[in-house]
């Protein structure tokens, strides 16, 4: 996936072929990272439950919007514009600021399934377990790093 | 000397706990962004833009903090500030916590 061009604020790229079906698989994991995964603090005093359910609940409601807005991006037949080599994808800023949440779940919690490989033996061993894991987080890291590359790089002359 | 007497009515001393103390408004929280081998470099830089409104100096230079040294303290806040980043930055799935500046 690569960022062709930006047309009135919005992001035009070009997807090769396959391309966009591996999106939409990637984006229709969501979610991926377990619910209450992550604390609210490790100090003593902050960590208590109120403050944790806070927490939960903002991770959940958000959880719940970005399914919504996952659910309706790929039930959208209009948003692809299919080419001779594969297709072309128009999504505006807010788009790509879900999306990118999106893949990053889909990315650290596949990463977290597939057992959490830590810099230390960053290599993972396949299994018939964890191969889907591998597969999705790095699908999703893949599409991850294509959006930040469009955001920080001036479009490209065709 | 005599005894001291013990006045009728006592003062309240029970913590409303509804409300903020003072102790809570001021900025003595720290949120803290974690390292961990998964979050890319240039996305955990991008959601500090995003979260902070920082320029990309500022948010690559905590981004490096996070990776070379274990952690950054991104923030100092009161209690419900704090609260308020942590959330965002998780909803970002990045490792960050807060905690109280001892």
């Amino acid at each position: 996936m690569r960022l062709l061009r930006t047309e009135n604020g919005n992001y035009v790229f070009r997807l090769g072929a396959g391309e966009k079906e591996l999106l939409a698989v990637v984006l229709s994991l969501y979610p991926v990272i377990p619910p209450a995964h992550q604390p609210i603090s490790n100090s003593t005093g902050i960590a208590n439950k109120a403050n944790q359910r806070l927490l939960d609940e903002a991770l959940a409601e958000q959880r719940s919007e970005n399914k919504k807005l996952v659910s309706s991006f790929l039930a959208d037949t209009q948003r692809f514009h299919e080419t001779e080599t594969g297709a072309r994808l128009t999504i505006t800023p807010a788009e790509v600021e879900w999306m990118l949440q999106v893949l990053n779940d889909v990315h650290v919690g596949s990463w977290i399934l597939s057992g959490s490989p830590g810099e230390d033996s960053p290599r993972v061993i396949p299994t018939d377990k964890n191969a889907r894991h591998i597969g999705a987080m790095e699908l999703a890291r893949w599409f991850q790093h294509d959006l930040l590359v469009a955001l920080n790089r001036p479009p490209e002359v065709k | 000397m005599a005894n001291t007497v013990t006045p009728a009515v006592m003062p309240d001393i029970e913590r409303d706990e509804k409300s903020n103390s003072k102790s809570e408004k001021e900025p003595g929280y720290l949120v803290v962004c974690w390292n961990d081998p998964v979050n890319l470099m240039e996305y955990v830089t991008h959601v500090f833009r995003s979260v902070f409104g920082w320029q990309k100096p500022k948010a690559e230079f905590h981004m490096l903090q996070v990776h070379n040294q274990g952690k950054s303290v991104l923030v100092r806040e009161s209690l419900e500030k704090a609260e308020h980043y942590v959330h965002q930055l998780q909803k970002y799935s990045l490792h960050a916590t807060m905690e109280r500046d001892e």
